[in-house]
């Protein structure tokens, strides 16, 4: 079946720590994805349809030695996906589950949901940070019913932060400092910095910094479904490496039909004991992502109801995202008519 | 009278037109190929090149201010002004400013083109002329002398009042000094690094309605001219602007040349004029395109070019896509010399 979304790509497919001895269901790019962890730690994905009837593996079971069984005709699946067995029934069905690709690394399920030749472990972004003593951080995911291409160019084009986020991230500075935009192969880059502007509220707060200050934002989107954020604030005139610095990481992850799993990671190389500030910070991530969410969903009604697709009208600001856009495009064509990069 | 920047010619190895029987000079436009008799350094980043014609036929008069087109092997164009002196026919000679942030032309040339390198060239024609006055204000920026050496040539030789200010980012990064030395105290030369900005106001002056004011150079100090000659008399200023920067400023039209749009399915082929973009002269011919920003930034006129070398000046195209040369966006690009035959 062909997909609307990319599948030869990394996606974020679950948080270590939502994985564990228990069957999770997660919709990835319209396909059904059964989580689980094997006796020896070791995580694994599978379709979660049963071969035999296609009845849901997740609403099944999983015994000690990490055999998977159906709950419907009793099909066991041993943790390499082969079918060892029905319930007590001496026939033995020559069938198999199709496991996904993993790399767990830095607390983080990475799942490829295309052809499996094709995964690479090193078009994954660095994301050492996210384990690096000298950061901490928070994570989590939001449910978003908006599609993914909206999440994606939500954070390629921050400009937004300026008329969405007033009272936390954004100010006009953000949207009256132009960026500069990177494309490397797939990957789109972009740059604004801001210097000499007054502190956003969040920062001020967030560093005890008062205005004038200097504000980097240097995003990259790693196509299909990976941004990653680096932030720097300062007082103006403050030379690097000295400063405040935080990343957010998104797993911009299609879940099913115009629906997106939005994984968040947030991070900071500052005050990392201080309890109060990461909660403080927590808190206005989560409230920062809902204007966003309400607004994508807002959007979507409208995207969704206007199929002919009246004509868009574009605007310096818009390169980056217009980059992932066509991105996007294109790493679908490729994949539509197979003919990948070697 | 010679003017001292004759006498920098006179080393340069000639043309043998001047042994014996000397033909008339052309009197149409030059169009064909030269050998590059010498190319020097004129300052850093500079290079002066000499062209003669192969044939030996002397090349056609020319007035200061004129200049040539460079036709690359890419088929880009580029124009560069003539800044030898005008007596000499057997041989033009040209300055060329390395700009990396150019679209390539520049860069080219310095790294390509040696002496007895050929070139295919075309001219001269003239957008900014010398006209007669008793008093000359000169005021140049950077590669900007290029069109004002000959000039003050002219100027000398004509026995008029005449006077120099010569503003660069440094001494060693401004090309011509020394001939502009044998000149004496009537030029000015202020590189930034020692002076910092132009003294406009002291060099220029109250409006005086006996003197024209030339001036070539990088767009802010034209605006600066423009603005401190406001009050002068209407036609005293005389500038040159060079060619805006493609994607800054598409579709100026500034130094572009017409070309031939073939649209395949349509069966039409049209002239696309400068100045006209090729999806103003498509949209015109009544074929069906899409179009939004027209800054080369949305991508919504994207065409496929089937045929044709395209001169891209979008800000969207990775440097992949360009190298293509399978798509473009038609609201600022164009072509690169010839034809393009677009899938339309």
């Amino acid at each position: 079946m062909l997909s609307s979304h990319v599948r030869n790509g990394w996606y974020l497919g679950a948080w270590s720590d939502e994985i564990g001895r228990t069957l999770t269901r997660r919709w990835i790019t319209d396909i059904p994805v059964c989580f689980y962890r094997l006796p020896d730690g070791s995580v694994t994905a599978v379709e979660d349809r049963c071969p035999h009837r296609k009845y849901p593996l997740s609403l099944g079971h999983l015994d000690d030695e990490g055999t998977l069984q159906c709950d419907y005709h009793g099909y066991r699946f041993d943790g390499q996906g082969v079918c060892v067995g029905v319930a007590e029934q001496a026939d033995r069905p020559k069938a198999a589950l199709r496991r996904f690709p993993l790399v767990e690394k830095d607390g983080a399920i990475w799942i490829w949901p295309g052809e499996a030749d094709l995964a690479d472990a090193s078009l994954l972004p660095d994301t050492s940070w996210l384990t690096d003593p000298r950061w901490t951080h928070v994570h989590g995911v939001v449910p978003l019913k908006a599609r993914h291409l909206l999440l994606v160019e939500n954070l390629l084009d921050l400009t937004h932060e300026t008329f969405l986020h007033p009272t936390s991230i954004g100010n006009a500075a953000v949207a009256a400092t132009p960026i500069d935009v990177t494309v490397d192969g797939d990957r789109v880059g972009f740059s604004r910095r801001m210097v000499g502007i007054e502190a956003p509220p969040f920062y001020e707060k967030s560093c005890g910094l008062t205005s004038p200050v200097d504000r980097w934002q240097d995003g990259e989107f790693h196509p299909p479904g990976i941004f990653v954020l680096h932030i720097r604030v300062a007082a103006t005139g403050t030379e690097e490496p000295e400063g405040f610095h935080m990343k957010v990481l998104y797993g911009m992850t299609p879940a099913l039909g115009n629906e997106t799993h939005d994984f968040y990671a947030l991070a900071r190389d500052y005050l990392i004991d201080d309890e109060d500030l990461t909660e403080f910070q927590h808190k206005q991530q989560l409230a920062v992502m809902q204007e966003d969410v309400d607004a994508l969903e807002a959007q979507e009604l409208m995207y969704a109801t206007d199929p002919g697709g009246t004509a868009e009208s574009s605007i310096r600001s818009d390169l980056a995202a217009l980059r992932g856009r066509r991105a996007l495009a294109k790493m679908l064509a490729r994949e539509q008519r197979g003919n990948v990069p070697a | 009278m010679t003017s001292p920047s004759t006498a920098a010619l006179a080393a340069l190895p000639l043309g043998t037109a001047a042994a014996t029987t000397t033909p008339a000079p052309r009197d149409t436009e030059y169009d064909g190929t030269v050998t590059v008799l010498s190319r020097k350094p004129a300052a850093d980043g500079v290079t002066s090149l000499v062209l003669a014609p192969r044939d030996g036929v002397p090349l056609p008069r020319w007035q200061p201010g004129a200049h040539i087109d460079v036709v690359l092997p890419t088929g880009t164009v580029r124009q560069y002004s003539l800044c030898g002196p005008t007596a000499v026919t057997d041989c033009w000679r040209i300055a060329v400013l390395r700009e990396p942030a150019g679209r390539g032309g520049s860069q080219w040339i310095h790294d390509e083109v040696r002496e007895g390198s050929e070139l295919r060239i075309r001219g001269p024609r003239n957008n900014f002329p010398l006209r007669k006055a008793s008093r000359y204000l000169f005021v140049a920026g950077g590669i900007g002398i290029t069109p004002l050496l000959p000039m003050i040539g002219e100027a000398y030789a004509a026995g008029a009042e005449w006077s120099l200010l010569y503003g660069g980012r440094s001494r060693a990064s401004m090309a011509f000094l020394s001939e502009l030395a044998g000149y004496g105290e009537r030029v000015t030369v202020r590189p930034q690094d020692e002076y910092g900005l132009l003294d406009l106001a002291g060099h220029l002056g109250e409006p005086d309605p006996s003197a024209l004011v030339y001036c070539c150079g990088p767009a802010g100090l034209i605006d600066a001219v423009e603005a401190h000659c406001a009050t002068w008399p209407a036609g005293s200023l005389h500038v040159e602007r060079f060619a805006a920067t493609p994607g800054q400023h598409p579709g100026d039209g500034e130094g572009d040349e017409p070309f031939e749009v073939e649209l395949r399915s349509s069966g039409v082929t049209l002239t696309v004029r400068p100045g006209q973009s090729v999806l103003g002269a498509v949209a015109a011919a009544g074929a069906p395109v899409m179009s939004s920003c027209e800054e080369g930034i949305c991508g919504s006129c994207e065409t496929a070019v089937l045929a044709g070398e395209i001169d891209h000046r979008d800000s969207l195209l990775t440097d992949d896509e360009r190298a293509a040369g399978d798509t473009m966006l038609i609201c600022v690009s164009r072509a690169r010399g010839g034809r393009l035959v677009l899938d339309l």
